[in-house]
């Protein structure tokens, strides 16, 4: 959940002795890299003879001022969290379980993007985008995005594959162990069972351990080879997950009906007694209510202004003035048209001139 | 009293008045000073009131102007095309002509050389051979023509000093104009031999030939001999024709003495064209009186210098415009090879100066009557002479493209009316008599390049008449490329090459066998290829001089012919001739005579039984080959050239986008292969009617399957190849590709659609299980499979499932489907009601939902929006131009081969370009109707877009005039185009012009193309110079790449399509013929449409899209290139985000203090390591 990222400039001062500690430890190494960098402990991973990837670690705190965020804190427990930058892009959970599996024994990863089965919000975008700064306070509610009212209706179930209680089950797709490839340098949260696995983490070793490989998930051919299998199930598969989908929407549908403040057909008034008057759907009443005024020609007007700023009115009163009903204006007018030849006649002879300059006029 | 002095300086009388004149043009003149002379002597003189006041104003453009300088602009943009162009023209007239002022140094020059010549002693009467002998060992050979004297020559040679000698040709009129190619300027003196040289029978067998090479022999020794003269001396003879021959001195430019008659005993009415004057010996006398009209016109041309040199000055006193015009038109004619130049140039146009003039003086003076003609002239009338020098430009360009010289002679308007009868010129090809009316201006001008000249005319005429700024591409191009010019390019080598059946007399009337063999073999290739071609020209580096030593011209060995083709005829199959009834006349015999064993006699369907000529084809490929065919076969029946002297470049080019012929036997052993466009698209119409039979079955009924994909629209690189699945299996992993075919189907509108975006997206499931189960249950042997999603980082709110199925034929399609009520939600995603206040909207979106949307929209437009707009549009155009889709299919092939196809350039962009180089002259107005310089031929068409990329300056977007038919714009979909959008190719359904190129190219990958195109037009006038193969314009050089990953080329599916592929790949081998492939997935079915290389690639760019570029071919690419992000080269700050692959860097101990940050470098090294991890199986 890459709503967690740590600041580095807020790194604990308990991680910088560590770091230190370790610098001096390390400092016999081969390689001599630094340590440390900006705070972060440089853990160097052999990926080939002589080809070292380097990952940066700190222990994991949480943002001070997000303190509501209690949910978060439970995943990503303080203490036990290990954050690490620069992952490689084909990292699995399981390779990076066992590259830190010298330190201790961990609970679990959790990737800072992409969809990831064992975290809860996996329908969040996987978008690249390096976090805004309104990051931390959209995580949550970017899960309702499905166009009815979320303000005290309870969470449509549907976006819980796996906790559905009282909605249907949506049947899943079939997901097989396959990698996710990543963006090139992202980061990741290592949560360790023990506290003390962290200390040992930030450790670097005194040689850089290889880089293990998760058998389980395939590379290359046969990764892609499986993606495209996947992607094509078996139909019967299809239509229940198809079917039990739309079941499970129509129903949270209906849910959010109930719970939501306004009834169909009912006209939405506010605390000052104004009513909203709202465009209708093309497919009936919007889910809010409120009172349809909208017509076809409505629809389309701001359809075609593309912005539908509300001109429309305006624009068809500014009414056509003459432009040559007095002898001066048509004066003006020859006059201006003739400054205007003028002008653009000057135009061409500079640019002509600028070509010249630049030689263009040798024609061989 | 400034005031005072300016009154008093026109009462003057002398000189300053001039100048008071001049003020208020000072600036004009100043600024470009090539209109000097173009300003009427009307225009200077007129008075101008207030005057006295102008001097400052100018420069302010609020101001209005004066009547004079509205004047001097409506004269601009009205008398010229516009008025930066007459700014233009004004800017390039001044570098073309020679600066006559400070020529003193020739003046000096030719002073020395006049006295010189006058003073040179004469010598007595003595037989040819021996007057020869005496300058033997000085090293000056005679330049006698063949057939030379002698012993028993009864006529002697003797010299005498000229009688005259003048400045003749362009430089005495000063119109003269610079050549291309660094050719230096010409200056002709003409030196008039005495008449007492010349006895009344000299006309016959060309006794003046031989006496003027040898008065030119010991002019050239005289010279030699002067100590005081530092020149080098050269012999030179136009179009290779040794009876004109010339003098150069080279100095700063080249001067030619041009012997020539003033009076002489020979009576000139002998010369008519219609008499023959060469007797060819042991003929009899009957064959001796065919005439001779260029042997008559050569000696003619002798007696005009003086006459061409007053009538061009008298024109230039009368038209104001004569010179500009003039200078105008002999650029456009020197940048399309009508004149000297060093490069293959047209043949014929070799010192043709006085036709160019007399072109002009026709136009303006008019045609002098001819008997025969009613009222035939009175359509061309004379124009007036106070007209521009582009109007003259412009008229005598619509001249050359509307005449028909074949049918049509011209006589320009004479003083004393015909000299000869217009009749006597019949056995000219064409004729143009000069204003003399002694000379045929175009003897020996074959009419193939006449054609080539009014092809030439009208192209530009359209350039004139379309394009928005025509100046670069009608004056200051090189327009003599041969590839991007005709549309067939033989090259040919004639040094084999002989007539079946030479002519002795016309080998006497053009001078030598080479000039009589070249004229009789274009007007045979022009007969042959007929309403084929509309032009057939021959060309060759223009002649060279030769050294003195040397007495005769040699002719270029190496030629090239080029043909443009007329698409409506060249493909034809069947020529035909006369009837069977007609066995015995000439006609008959002619064409039996042109064709050889190709013609016969055949009985067609409609009774008819007549001779006709059938070339043999099996594909469209190889009936693109019909006018080449016929080339070859007409110059090796009648000059006896091979075809291993010929060189043709099509093969080359067709192989580029056809499979080896291995995997072809391959298929071709498996049975139940089909292959073509045609097929492909005929099997699509009966998938839709299949799927159209399935209403009952479908909730909805489909209304639309509008096809998306270039194989449907013939412009795929390869075409398209069915094989049932049964025989597919065991096809080896290289040669395995099945791909997919795109449409999009519209079912009918509905309300019961959910209104949210990504149960719209389930519902487009369920819709392709029930199509897939009822296909499956309807259609026997068919098999479909729903694509739940296309790629891993697809988001939910996307359009993202399709249909894959594939015929029992073996054809694979994937379908997609449109629903319109998705772009409204995506919108109201995007800019949720900006006129309602933001605390009334139902709710709010985040960032990341519209960035979602966005994406999502765009998805959206280009595939149900933009795409079968386009695909109607580009395949209207493919039908309607033959040589399109072919151009497309190399153009594609082409950006592949660099590695840019499909992942920085889209398909549908390349196809936006190519249209643009086919349309830019304007549309063709019907079925039919051509446009001149639209390409015929895939191979013109694939350069002349090469030549378009070169020059294109993209920052300037491009229009392409591609009909969409009616119908109002699509909405703006791509604003957020970005930096990935360096292109904008705008159309009238797409204005902002990035529904194609908003994912690319990029600035620098832009700048890339270009340099490729540079490049790759350097190979290709290599090629044009006999060097090198097609090949090489499509083999991509990977020095400035950072690393390149060799990929495996056993599992690469599409491999055989590589464009150096190596057959031994797929060749069968190892024990079992029958060993299950590696790459079928564990034995899982078809994968239509799977390229995990593509898939491979996709995944690099998206992992590493802040760290490098990633370039491949999609077409059959074995290697992948990657290119570091430049910015990421030097050490950079670490961020925790720093989206890319760090190490970190050493630095100097002690100075580690907080203030130094610290660095990380872009880790190379771990990153190729986890390229080729992510490739594992694929990567060598």
């Amino acid at each position: 959940m890459g709503s967690a990222k740590p600041k580095p400039p807020q790194k604990p001062k308990a991680v910088k002795h560590a770091a230190a500690s370790a610098s001096t430890s390390a400092a016999s190494s081969p390689a001599s890299p630094p340590t440390t960098v900006a705070g972060f402990t440089v853990l160097p991973v052999l990926y080939a003879p002589a080809v070292i990837h380097y990952l940066y670690a700190h222990a994991h705190s949480a943002p001070k001022h997000k303190s509501s965020k209690g949910k978060e804190r439970e995943e990503l427990p303080e203490g036990r969290t290990l954050f690490l930058v620069n992952v490689p892009p084909d990292a699995t959970e399981r390779e990076l379980t066992v590259l830190f599996k010298s330190a201790g024994t961990v609970e679990k990863v959790v990737f800072s993007t992409g969809p990831e089965a064992p975290v809860p919000e996996d329908e969040d975008e996987d978008d690249d985008e390096k976090m805004s700064d309104e990051e931390d306070g959209e995580g949550e509610s970017a899960d309702s995005d499905e166009g009815m009212d979320s303000d005290d209706a309870p969470r449509p179930s549907k976006k819980r594959k796996a906790d559905g209680t009282e909605a249907p089950k949506v049947t899943p797709l079939p997901a097989p162990a396959l990698r996710h490839v990543r963006r090139t340098g992202h980061t990741a949260f290592v949560v360790f069972l023990d506290a003390s696995s962290l200390a040992r983490a930030l450790t670097p070793p005194p040689k850089p351990p290889a880089w293990p490989t998760d058998a389980a998930a395939p590379r290359g051919l046969e990764h892609f080879t499986a993606l495209y299998r996947a992607a094509r199930p078996p139909l019967d598969v299809v239509r229940a997950h198809a079917d039990s989908w739309v079941a499970a929407f129509e129903h949270a549908q209906a849910a959010a009906r109930q719970g939501g403040k306004y009834r169909m057909g009912e006209a939405v008034v506010d605390e000052d007694g104004f009513t909203l008057v709202t465009r209708g759907g093309a497919y009936g009443k919007t889910l809010g209510g409120g009172v349809g005024v909208a017509s076809k020609r409505f629809v389309a007007g701001v359809a075609s202004d593309g912005d539908g700023d509300g001109k429309r009115g305006r624009r068809k009163k500014e009414k056509k003035e003459k432009e040559a009903f007095y002898a001066f204006q048509i004066h003006e007018k020859k006059r201006k048209d003739i400054i205007d030849l003028k002008r653009k006649f000057e135009e061409d002879k500079e640019k002509i001139e600028k070509l010249k300059q630049s030689r263009k006029f040798k024609p061989y | 009293m400034a005031h005072d002095l300016k009154r008093k300086r026109p009462l003057h009388p002398l000189l300053p008045a001039k100048r008071v004149h001049r003020s208020p043009q000072k600036e004009d003149v100043s600024e470009h000073s090539g209109s000097e002379r173009s300003d009427s002597p009307s225009r200077s003189s007129s008075p101008e009131p207030n005057r006295p006041q102008d001097s400052s104003h100018s420069h302010h453009a609020v101001r209005p102007p004066t009547g004079e300088e509205l004047r001097n602009i409506k004269d601009a943009t009205e008398l010229y095309c516009s008025s930066s162009f007459k700014l233009q023209i004004d800017a390039l007239l001044p570098r073309v002509t020679p600066k006559y002022q400070s020529a003193s140094a020739l003046e000096s020059f030719l002073l020395a050389l006049h006295k010189l010549l006058a003073a040179i002693p004469s010598h007595p009467p003595q037989h040819p051979l021996h007057a020869a002998r005496s300058f033997a060992d000085r090293a000056v050979a005679v330049p006698y023509v063949r057939p030379a004297p002698s012993e028993d020559t009864n006529w002697k040679v003797a010299f005498e000093p000229p009688a005259e000698i003048i400045l003749a040709g362009s430089w005495a009129t000063k119109t003269a104009v610079k050549a291309i190619d660094s050719i230096p300027h010409q200056v002709d003196v003409a030196v008039s031999m005495p008449s007492s040289l010349f006895q009344e029978k000299d006309y016959l067998n060309g006794r003046v030939f031989q006496k003027r090479a040898f008065y030119l022999a010991v002019i050239a020794s005289a010279i030699a001999n002067a100590k005081d003269l530092p020149c080098d001396q050269f012999y030179h003879s136009p179009s290779g024709d040794p009876r004109s021959g010339k003098e150069f001195d080279k100095l700063n430019v080249q001067i030619c003495i041009e012997p020539f008659l003033a009076d002489s005993p020979i009576p000139l009415q002998r010369l008519s064209p219609a008499r023959s004057n060469v007797r060819t010996g042991s003929h009899d006398e009957s064959s001796s009186e065919e005439p001779t009209p260029i042997y008559n016109t050569a000696f003619m041309l002798m007696t005009t210098p003086k006459a061409h040199l007053l009538s061009i000055h008298s024109l230039k006193q009368d038209v104001p415009g004569f010179g500009d015009a003039l200078t105008l038109l002999r650029i456009w004619a020197n940048q399309r090879g009508y004149g000297p130049g060093k490069r293959m140039c047209v043949r014929g146009f070799e010192k043709r100066g006085m036709w160019w003039a007399s072109l002009l003086a026709m136009l303006v003076r008019g045609e002098e009557p001819r008997p025969g003609m009613v009222k035939a002239s009175s359509k061309r009338k004379p124009l007036g002479k106070g007209l521009s020098s582009y109007q003259l430009f412009k008229a005598s360009l619509d001249f050359l493209a509307r005449h028909n010289f074949a049918n049509d002679p011209v006589f320009v308007k004479s003083k004393d009316g015909h000299r000869f009868p217009p009749d006597a010129y019949s056995s000219h090809d064409a004729t143009f008599v000069d204003s003399t009316s002694s000379v045929n201006l175009l003897a020996g001008v074959p009419l193939s390049s006449l054609d080539m000249l009014k092809n030439d005319a009208e192209t530009t005429l359209a350039v004139l008449n379309q394009v928005n700024d025509p100046f670069d591409a009608v004056f200051l191009k090189d327009h003599r490329d041969a590839f991007s010019r005709f549309d067939i390019v033989l090259q040919l080598d004639m040094s084999s090459a002989e007539m079946r059946q030479p002519s002795a007399h016309l080998v006497a009337d053009h001078g030598s066998v080479y000039n009589a063999l070249m004229a009789s073999m274009m007007s045979t290739l022009r007969r042959a290829l007929g309403d084929r071609a509309k032009a057939v020209a021959v060309l060759h580096p223009t002649s060279a001089e030769r050294p003195l030593t040397q007495a005769l011209p040699v002719s270029p060995s190496v030629i090239h012919v080029g043909l443009i083709l007329d698409p409506e005829h060249a493909f034809r199959l069947v020529d035909h001739g006369p009837s069977a009834e007609e066995q015995e006349t000439a006609v008959a015999k002619a064409f039996r005579e042109l064709w050889g064993e190709k013609a016969e006699l055949r009985r067609f369907k409609d009774g008819r039984i007549v001779e006709s000529v059938v070339w043999e084809v099996k594909n469209a490929d190889e009936r693109a080959h019909i006018p080449t065919l016929i080339a070859v076969h007409i110059l090796k029946r009648h000059f006896g050239i091979s075809s291993e002297c010929i060189r043709t470049w099509q093969a080359e080019f067709d192989g580029l986008v056809k499979a080896p012929e291995s995997i072809k036997s391959l298929y071709d052993a498996r049975g139940g292969v089909s292959t073509g466009f045609k097929a492909a698209l005929a099997a699509f119409d009966g998938l839709v009617k299949s799927i159209k039979a399935l209403d009952e079955e479908l909730p909805l009924s489909v209304l639309n399957a509008s096809p998306i994909c270039a194989a449907l629209r013939h412009t795929e690189v390869f075409v398209p190849v069915a094989i049932p699945l049964k025989a597919r299996e065991g096809l080896p992993p290289a040669a395995s590709y099945l791909p997919t075919m795109d449409f999009v189907l519209e079912f009918e509108k509905s309300g019961r659609w959910p209104d949210d975006l990504q149960a719209i997206q389930k519902i487009k499931l369920a819709f392709f299980e029930r199509l897939a189960a009822s296909l499956a249950a309807s259609v026997k042997g068919i098999h479909a499979a729903v694509a739940v999603q296309d790629s891993p980082n697809v988001r939910p709110i996307e359009d993202q499932a399709a249909l894959d199925i594939i015929t029992p034929d073996g054809w694979a399609f994937r379908a997609h489907i449109w629903h319109d009520r998705e772009e409204t939600l995506l919108s109201r995603v995007i800019n949720d009601q900006p006129h309602v206040p933001k605390a009334l909207r139902r709710h709010t979106e985040t960032a990341h939902e519209v960035q979602a949307a966005l994406a999502a929209r765009s998805t959206y437009l280009r595939r149900f929006v933009h795409a079968p707009r386009h695909h109607r549009a580009v395949a209207a155009l493919a039908h309607q131009l033959s040589a399109f889709s072919g151009t497309v299919r190399l153009t594609k092939r082409w950006f592949a081969a660099h590695w840019l196809l499909r992942a920085h350039v889209a398909e549908e962009a390349v196809e936006l370009l190519c249209a643009h180089v086919f349309l830019r002259h304007g549309m063709p107005a019907g079925e039919g109707a051509s446009v001149p310089g639209v390409p015929a031929s895939k191979e013109r068409g694939f350069a002349a877009v090469l030549a378009f990329l070169k020059d294109w300056d993209w920052t300037q977007g491009l229009s392409v005039a591609l009909d969409y038919g009616e119908g109002e714009a699509a909405p703006a979909g791509a604003k957020v185009a970005g930096k990935l959008a360096a292109w904008a190719l705008s159309t009238s359904f797409d204005p902002d012009g990035h529904a194609w190129t908003a994912r690319g190219p990029s600035a620098v990958v832009a700048r890339r193309v270009t340099a490729l195109a540079r490049a790759s037009w350097d190979s290709l006038r290599a090629l044009e110079a006999g060097e090198g193969t097609v090949k090489d314009l499509f083999r991509h050089p990977t020095a400035h790449y950072d690393a390149v990953i060799e990929l495996d080329r056993t599992v690469a599916p599409r491999y055989y399509q590589n464009v150096d592929a190596d057959t031994t790949v797929w060749a069968p081998r190892g024990k079992y013929a029958n060993a299950p492939s590696r790459n079928d997935g564990g034995g899982g079915g078809p994968m239509p449409g799977f390229d995990p290389i593509a898939m491979y690639c996709d995944a690099l760019t998206h992992a590493y899209d802040a760290a490098a570029l990633v370039f491949y071919d999609a077409v059959g690419g074995d290697r992948v290139g990657i290119v570091w992000q430049p910015k990421l080269k030097a050490p950079l700050p670490f961020r925790a985000l720093g989206g890319f692959s760090g190490k970190p860097v050493d630095k100097t101990e002690g100075k580690t203090k907080e203030s130094q940050k610290a660095l990380v470098v872009l880790n190379e090294q771990s990153c190729l390591i986890e390229m080729r991890r992510l490739g594992t199986g694929l990567v060598v």
